[in-house]
C-alpha cells in the first residue's frame, strides 16, 4: 500500500514537473482539451439529436406480400417524425422525378409506385435512407453534402400491376418538405466557431508567454528575407520554377481545353471545379519536387560551411532559426510558384470555365500552406542529413513517395483489403475510394486537393469518401504545424539546445 | 576578490549518437568542468586536443546546451537568461563561416540585424569596425573572395558588432600567416585595454604566454590548473633550468666538484672527439658559479646555453599528469 503511495506521489511530482516545464504552451494545452471536450460535445449533440445511421431504419421496413396486398411496413408508427443525419448518396439532380417515369411501376429500391403526382418531387438518398421531398431539390443540395432532414412517416395506398395480376400496395414511407432540409454545417458552424476561438485564444495566451515575442518574429523574419535572397537567385531555383511555371501552365491550358472536348473521352473534364482540383495535383507534382530541393540541404549547406554556429550564437532560438529558414524558403517557392499558379489558372479560365471563388482561393491560399509544410517535413530529415548522398536521398526518396508511390500504396492496401483491381471502373468502388481518402489524409498533397475540392463547395458539410469536410480543414493545419514542430525538436536535439 | 565576469560551476556534457531515438553511444566531454574569468582578463584556454577547449567554448555561447553544471556570465545564467548572455557574449569560431555570396557590408548587416541596433547605427558601427580591421577597401567584393585572414577579421567584426562585454575565440589564429597573427594580436590587446575581457582558446603556448593575462589548463574535460599568467612564470624561473655546455679539458676532479656543489645535477656527459657535451640541472644563480669554477679550473667554455622551462613545459606537465591519473 505505501509502495504504491510513493509510486503515486512520485508520478504526481513527476507530472507536475513536466507541467511546469511546459509553462508556455500551458494555455494552448488548456485549449485544445477544452477543443476535445467540445468536440465530444458536438458528437454527442448529433447522436442524441438526430438520427445518424438513417439506413438502420430504412432496412427495418418489411414487405409482406398476401395475395394481392402488399404491406410495406417500418418499425415505426405512422406518423412520427425523425431528424436524420447523413450523407447525400446521390445528387438530388438526378433523383427528381420528371415526365419520363414509368407510371404505374412498382420500385422495389425506393418503396413506391410510380406515379403522375411524384412529377417534380425529389427522391433523396441519405446514407442509403430514402426519403421523398415534395419539392425539386435541383441545385439546392448537391451530391456528398451532410445534411439534416425532418420526415415524417405516411402511410398511402397505390395501385399497380404485376404480372398481370392487380396489386394494392399499402406502404408507408419516409416524406419530407423542402423546408424540412438543412446542411448540417448550420450547426456545426457554432461548435467549429467556438473551438477556433478557444484554439486562437490558447495561441495567443501561449504566444504572449514568450519572452521577447515580438523581437523572436522579427528574427525569424530576418532570417526569411535573407534565405529568400540567397535561395530565389541561386541557379538551382532558377532551373527548378522555369521546370515548374512550364508545367503548371500548360497543363491548365490543356484542363481548360479539355472542358469543351468530348464528354466519352478519358481526358474530359467535366467541369472547371474538377479541372482545378486537377491543377493541385499537377502543381503538387512540380511544386513539392521545388519545394524538397531547396530545403533538403539547408542545415547540411549551412554545417560544411560552418555558418550554422555563427548563427546559433547570435541571440536567437533554435526555433526561431528553423521557422525563419521554413518561411524563407517557402517564399522562395511560394512566389514563383504563385505566378505559376495565376498563369496556368487565368489560361484554364480563358480556355475553359470558371471555377468557384472560394476554390481559387483555396488553390492559392492552400498552396501555399502545401509548399510550407512540405519545406518543414522535408526539414526533419534535412536536419539529419549527414552527407550529400544522405541529401539526394531523403529528397528524392521523400518526392517519389508523395507524389508517384503514394497511388501505389493505395492500390497495394486495397488489393490486400480484397478490392477487386481489374474490375472496370474500380476506382468507383466505395471501399477503393474510402482507403485512397483515408491514406490521403497522410499526404500533404491529396489534403491540398481535398481542401480545395472541399471549399470549391458553398459548404463544409462535405463527406470526402468517409472523411468530414472538417477533418481535411483539420489536416490542413495540423500537418504544417506538426512538421514545424517536428523539425524544431530534431534541430534541438541534433545541436543539443 | 571582485565577481567573475565569467563562471562555470561542474558543468558536465556528454555528445550522445542516436539511432531510432535511443542513445546508441555516448562520449563524455566535459566532466564537471569549473572556472572563472574575471573582468578585464585575457584568458587563454589550453589543453590537448580533444580535451574539451571547443565543447567548453560552445556552452558558453549557447551552441550547446550542457547537460549539467551552471555558466554565468555578468551573474546572469546561461540556462534562464541564454537571450540576455548571448547580447553580450561576441564569438569568433575557429571554423570561420561566411556566406559567400555577400560582400562584408551585408554580412554585417545580416548579423547586426539580431542584435537591437537601428539600421543608420548599424551601418556607420560596420563601416568603423571594417576601417579598424583593415577592410574597408574590400567593403563590396564578395567574401567567397576573401583570403582566410580577411574572414577571420571580418567575423570578428561581426563579433563585435554590438559592443560585447565579453569576447571567445576559438583558436582564432589557426590558419593565419605570421603577419595576420600579429595584427589579430594587436587588435585583441586594443580591444583588451578598452576594458573588453578576451577568453580564448589555442594550442599556440607562446601566443598565450604572450598576450594573456590568465590561464586554464584543460584536460580530458576537467580543469586542471588555473592561474595568472605572471605566477606561473615567476614558478617557471624559480624551477631549475637545464644549462647546456661544450668544453675542452674536463677531468675527473671537475666533474666531482660539480657533482658535489648542492643545487647542481649532472644530467648527461657526451664526449665528441676532444670536446665534452654537458647538461646540467640547476638552479639559474648558479650559472656564474659553474662557469668561474670552470675557468679557474682552466677548463676552455667554447660554447654555454642555458635552457629556460617555458609555459609549454607548465602544460606537458600538467597534462601528463591528468593521463597518468
Amino acid at each position: 500500500m505505501t509502495d504504491k503511495n510513493e509510486a503515486f506521489t512520485l508520478f504526481l511530482q513527476k507530472a507536475n514537473k513536466k507541467w511546469d516545464s511546459l509553462a508556455i504552451w500551458q494555455p494552448l494545452i488548456i485549449a485544445i482539451s477544452l477543443i476535445i471536450i467540445l468536440a465530444i460535445t458536438h458528437v454527442v449533440y448529433w447522436e442524441t439529436n438526430t438520427e445518424t445511421n438513417p439506413v438502420k431504419i430504412w432496412n427495418e421496413q418489411q414487405l409482406t406480400k398476401n395475395n394481392e396486398t402488399w404491406n410495406l411496413e417500418f418499425n415505426k408508427d405512422v406518423g412520427d417524425s425523425i431528424v436524420f443525419k447523413g450523407v447525400l448518396t446521390t445528387s438530388p439532380r438526378s433523383e427528381t422525378y420528371k415526365t419520363d417515369i414509368i407510371t404505374g411501376k412498382y420500385s422495389e429500391g425506393e418503396g413506391l409506385v410510380y406515379s403522375d403526382d411524384l412529377h417534380g418531387k425529389t427522391m433523396l438518398n441519405v446514407d442509403g435512407m430514402r426519403i421523398l421531398v415534395n419539392g425539386n431539390l435541383t441545385g439546392k443540395y448537391f451530391v456528398s453534402e451532410i445534411i439534416i432532414i425532418e420526415a415524417h412517416l405516411i402511410q398511402n395506398t397505390s395501385y399497380f400491376e404485376k404480372n398481370g395480376e392487380n396489386i394494392t400496395l399499402i406502404r408507408e414511407g419516409w416524406e419530407a418538405n423542402p423546408e424540412d432540409i438543412k446542411l448540417a454545417s448550420g450547426i456545426d458552424y457554432y461548435f467549429f466557431g467556438i473551438e477556433c476561438l478557444i484554439l486562437f485564444a490558447g495561441f495567443y495566451l501561449s504566444l504572449n508567454r514568450i519572452e521577447n515575442l515580438k523581437f523572436h518574429i522579427y528574427c525569424a523574419w530576418h532570417i526569411a528575407k535573407f534565405e529568400l535572397g540567397q535561395g530565389i537567385k541561386s541557379p538551382r531555383m532558377i532551373v527548378l520554377s522555369a521546370f515548374f511555371t512550364l508545367f503548371i501552365v500548360g497543363m491548365g491550358w490543356l484542363l481548360g481545353d479539355l472542358q469543351s472536348g468530348n464528354a466519352d473521352s478519358t481526358f474530359f473534364v467535366a467541369n472547371p471545379n474538377g479541372a482545378l482540383q486537377q491543377l493541385c495535383f499537377f502543381t503538387f507534382f512540380v511544386v513539392s519536387l521545388a519545394a524538397i530541393g531547396v530545403s533538403v540541404d539547408s542545415f547540411h549547406k549551412e554545417r560544411q560551411a560552418n555558418t550554422l554556429n555563427m548563427l546559433l550564437a547570435r541571440p536567437i532560438s533554435r526555433e526561431t532559426i528553423v521557422l525563419g529558414k521554413a518561411l524563407g524558403l517557402t517564399l522562395v517557392v511560394g512566389i514563383p510558384a504563385f505566378l505559376a499558379q495565376v498563369i496556368g489558372l487565368s489560361l484554364m479560365i480563358k480556355t475553359g470555365d470558371l471555377p468557384t471563388t472560394s476554390g481559387i482561393l483555396a488553390f492559392f491560399v492552400c498552396g501555399q500552406i502545401m509548399i510550407f509544410t512540405m519545406i518543414c517535413f522535408q526539414l526533419c530529415f534535412a536536419v539529419s542529413a549527414r552527407s550529400g548522398t544522405d541529401v539526394v536521398i531523403y529528397g528524392l526518396g521523400m518526392w517519389l513517395l508523395f507524389a508517384v508511390v503514394w497511388n501505389l500504396l493505395i492500390y497495394a492496401i486495397s488489393f490486400v483489403i480484397g478490392v477487386d483491381l481489374t474490375a472496370n471502373n474500380f476506382e468507383n468502388d466505395p471501399q477503393f475510394q474510402a482507403i485512397a481518402s483515408h491514406l490521403g489524409m497522410l499526404n500533404p498533397g491529396y489534403v491540398y486537393q481535398f481542401a480545395v475540392g472541399l471549399l470549391t463547395h458553398r459548404t463544409l458539410a462535405i463527406d470526402l469518401e468517409g472523411i468530414p469536410g472538417w477533418l481535411v480543414l483539420l489536416a490542413l493545419v495540423l500537418w504544417p504545424l506538426t512538421c514545424l514542430r517536428l523539425s524544431t525538436w530534431l534541430f534541438k536535439r541534433e545541436m543539443k539546445g | 576578490m571582485t565577481k567573475p565576469l565569467l563562471e562555470l560551476k561542474n558543468v558536465q556534457m556528454k555528445y550522445r549518437r542516436y539511432r531510432f531515438g535511443r542513445v546508441i553511444k555516448e562520449f563524455k566531454a566535459l566532466d564537471k568542468l569549473s572556472l572563472s574569468v574575471g573582468k578585464g582578463q585575457i584568458f587563454g584556454f589550453l589543453g590537448p586536443n580533444g580535451a574539451g577547449k571547443t565543447t567548453t567554448i560552445k556552452c558558453l555561447t549557447g551552441i550547446l546546451d550542457c547537460d549539467d553544471g551552471d555558466i554565468y556570465i555578468s551573474g546572469k545564467n546561461i540556462k534562464t537568461e541564454a537571450f540576455n548572455i548571448k547580447n553580450i557574449i561576441g564569438f569568433l569560431p575557429e571554423q570561420v563561416g561566411l556566406y559567400g555570396r555577400l560582400t562584408p557590408m551585408e554580412t554585417l548587416e545580416f548579423y547586426g540585424g539580431f542584435y537591437n541596433i537601428n539600421k543608420k547605427e548599424l551601418e556607420n558601427k560596420s563601416e568603423k569596425l571594417l576601417k579598424t580591421l583593415g577592410l574597408a577597401k574590400e567593403a563590396n567584393r564578395p567574401v567567397n573572395e576573401f583570403s582566410l585572414g580577411m574572414k577571420k577579421r571580418l567575423a570578428l567584426a561581426s563579433a563585435l558588432l554590438h559592443e560585447p562585454d565579453i569576447l571567445i575565440l576559438d583558436e582564432p589564429t589557426s590558419g593565419l600567416d605570421p603577419r595576420g597573427v600579429k595584427a589579430l594580436r594587436s587588435v585583441l590587446l586594443d580591444l583588451n585595454s578598452k576594458g573588453l575581457t578576451i577568453l580564448l582558446s589555442s594550442h599556440v603556448l607562446s601566443e598565450i604566454q604572450e598576450i594573456c593575462t590568465h590561464v586554464g589548463i584543460i584536460n580530458n574535460g576537467k580543469l586542471i590548473r588555473q592561474e595568472n599568467i605572471s605566477k606561473i612564470i615567476d614558478e617557471v624561473n624559480k624551477t631549475d633550468i637545464k644549462l647546456s655546455l661544450r668544453v675542452k679539458g674536463l677531468n675527473e676532479n671537475n666533474l666531482e666538484q660539480l657533482e658535489n656543489k648542492k643545487g647542481i645535477e649532472i644530467v648527461r656527459k657526451t664526449k665528441i672527439k676532444k670536446h665534452t657535451l654537458l647538461l646540467l640541472k640547476l638552479k639559474e644563480k648558479l650559472i656564474p658559479w659553474v662557469t668561474d669554477k670552470l675557468v679557474s679550473e682552466n677548463v676552455k667554455i667554447y660554447s654555454i646555453e642555458p635552457q629556460k622551462t617555458s609555459l609549454e613545459d607548465v602544460f606537458l606537465k600538467e597534462t601528463e599528469v591528468s593521463e597518468n591519473d
